[in-house]
């Protein structure tokens, strides 16, 4: 399953990428420190090599999460058909968690750091 | 003729007109040989009215002559004082009188003898009477060109007197209260006309009474600025209903709270100096801001590097001791160091903007040489400044001085450069001009630190590019903590700071300082 990591953070992305493998989640990940590297990737790929999961966090600079989400939606909108998107955040604040909830775009919103259980409760989200 | 129930002056007036100068009728049968009986029997006929006008007077008239022996008494005197007209003849006025009172009476008689009518109003007991307030005139009797004696006549005012005072005392008490009360006053009639006003309100709007009375409200609430005054002001106007606000008087930069109460005669305003309060509230506001800014940090810069470290704490519990010579168990621990180290400096950085804040262990501001703090900041950059063969470039005035701490003044420079340095554009060698002068408008001095660095997108960043941790370019690492304690360290010294860029072309900061 083709899993697509965004976060500026490197030790988050070596942390998800070792879970995810350990855990045969993803047979192919792609990560992306910028928000907007994502974007271009995403606008320009071939359906069939779009990701089934996205994994996203946060806090980030220049382009944040909840930024890439507004611009992804009028660049790539067959994109949400194919994939779901994971919010994965440090934060713990409420209002992220309801803006999480009311996002369409969003399936939810996962605490870091990324255990096994959610990694199967994802998995069986993806495999419905 | 005369009636009796005239006003006293006009009375005086024609009883001076029949003492010397009898008014010859119109009418009169003019042969010569009637002529002398006419005037004989006009003359007791003129005689006669004045008696009666003398006698039936309401008013107590005398007549004196120059030693003040009373020649002459009315009825209503005889009755003030209580006695027959026999005791009362041939005696000095001035044994009916108190003994006080006796050389004001004189004063005026001598005076009256003079030539002069004179009037005065006197509180008096009467030898005899009861106590009365009496509007006295004197006026000269002319025989020839001399004064022969003097009529007085004295206007029982007491009741008049007695309301007139109920009347002054009330507008004292009214005076005293509105004084008395801490809010600003002032009245305006239905012309908007200032009608009264207390000292509160010269103090607070700096306007005497004589600039303020009888002129228009506009007169102190005009221009745009005092928009608000205006408007309320005629609402209550019109609608009669009591209004209550807060609003900005800018001539004298205070917050004024105001309540206008309508009524038939226009506004009575009330007003008080809130701008402590409002200070106050901004200062809350903003150290809630700050709180909230403290939050996020707590939740994004010390949690972020905690769950990481939680997470590679969970994979290397799950390590198979056999497998502990893998190659990842070597990254995972580089990245639990890695972590833990960046707790720290969050721990640090969170530590450095407390001592800012409190402002603890920082010395008084003083004047601090400009010149000197920038050219230490420059050679303690010299070595990251040679190794990208950047290039600072100053016109600062030979002893030029700015009010403030030289720690502070020193960070902001050394983070203004090392950010120059730091994002500066790999295209072309760095350049850092740094211009002080004056202030336009003044007073104080600006700082322009200008670089032609890689910049960033002004109108995206805005107002969060001096916000704690937050970053606007994804290379190289920065921590989001140098524009917040810039701009921290500046407000310190109660100056401020401004920045406008463009993208691949380069950045500017002004700092003003005082």
């Amino acid at each position: 399953m083709h899993t697509v990591l965004i976060d500026d953070d490197m030790t988050s992305i070596f942390l998800m990428r070792l879970l995810l493998q350990r855990e045969e989640f993803a047979d192919s990940i792609t990560s992306f420190q910028s928000a907007q590297e994502a974007l271009g990737y995403l606008q320009q790929a071939p359906v069939p090599e779009l990701p089934k999961v996205i994994l996203l966090d946060l806090n980030m600079p220049v382009m944040n999460g909840w930024e890439f989400l507004e611009a992804l939606q009028p660049v790539a909108p067959h994109v949400l058909d194919h994939t779901r998107i994971y919010i994965l955040t440090s934060s713990l604040a409420q209002t992220d968690l309801t803006r999480a909830a009311q996002n369409p775009l969003v399936t939810r919103l996962i605490h870091k750091p990324l255990d096994k259980s959610e990694i199967e409760l994802i998995k069986s989200e993806t495999t419905e | 003729m005369v009636e009796v129930d005239i006003s006293g002056e006009a009375l005086k007036t024609n009883v001076l007109l029949h003492a010397i100068r009898p008014d010859q009728p119109d009418g009169i049968p003019n042969p010569c040989a009637r002529l002398l009986m006419n005037i004989d029997t006009q003359l007791v006929e003129d005689e006669q009215r004045y008696r009666s006008l003398f006698e039936n007077n309401p008013d107590f008239v005398l007549f004196q002559n120059q030693t003040g022996v009373i020649l002459d008494a009315n009825q209503a005197f005889l009755e003030l004082v209580r006695r027959p007209k026999e005791a009362v003849l041939a005696r000095p006025f001035s044994d009916f009188l108190p003994p006080d009172k006796a050389p004001l009476f004189n004063e005026k008689l001598a005076e009256a003898f003079q030539g002069h009518k004179v009037e005065f109003e006197v509180d008096v007991q009467l030898k005899g009477a009861e106590s009365r307030v009496l509007n006295v005139t004197k006026v000269p009797l002319r025989v020839d060109g001399q004064v022969t004696g003097v009529h007085m006549v004295a206007k029982d005012i007491t009741v008049e007197a007695a309301s007139r005072s109920i009347i002054a005392q009330q507008a004292r008490r009214l005076n005293t209260i509105f004084e008395s009360i801490t809010d600003a006053f002032f009245l305006l009639d239905r012309r908007w006309t200032f009608s009264f006003i207390n000292s509160e309100v010269e103090r607070l709007l700096g306007m005497s009474r004589e600039q303020l009375l009888g002129k228009t409200a506009w007169l102190v609430f005009m221009g745009e600025s005092l928009g608000e005054f205006h408007r309320q002001f005629q609402v209550a106007m019109t609608t009669g209903n009591a209004v209550h606000f807060q609003a900005f008087f800018k001539p004298r930069q205070l917050w004024l709270e105001v309540r206008v109460f309508p009524s038939e005669e226009g506004l009575s305003v009330y007003f008080t100096d809130v701008t402590d309060k409002v200070k106050a509230h901004e200062e809350l506001y903003r150290q809630n801001q700050d709180l909230q800014q403290f939050a996020y940090i707590v939740s994004h810069n010390l949690r972020a590097p905690l769950a990481n470290m939680l997470g590679l704490v969970d994979l290397l519990i799950d390590q198979p001791r056999e497998q502990r010579q893998a190659p990842e168990y070597e990254q995972l621990l580089h990245h639990l160091l890695l972590n833990t180290r960046q707790l720290d400096t969050v721990l640090h950085d969170m530590n450095t903007i407390l001592t800012v804040r409190d402002k603890q262990g920082v010395s008084e501001p003083e004047q601090v040489p400009l010149a000197e703090v920038v050219q230490q900041v420059v050679e303690s950059l010299q070595d990251p400044l040679d190794q990208c063969k950047g290039e600072v470039y100053y016109e600062i005035p030979v002893g030029l001085c700015v009010r403030g701490t030289r720690a502070y003044l020193y960070s902001v420079f050394f983070n203004l450069l090392s950010n120059a340095i730091k994002y500066r554009s790999e295209e072309r060698p760095l350049r850092i001009t740094i211009v002080a002068q004056p202030s336009q408008p003044g007073p104080g001095t600006q700082v322009e630190v200008t670089d032609n660095g890689s910049g960033f997108d002004t109108q995206k960043a805005g107002a969060d590019i001096f916000k704690l941790y937050k970053r606007f370019h994804t290379q190289p690492e920065g921590r989001g903590l140098g524009l917040y304690l810039v701009k921290t360290h500046v407000e310190a010294m109660g100056g401020r700071i401004t920045v406008t860029s463009t993208v691949n072309v380069g950045t500017q900061f002004v700092v003003h300082l005082s």
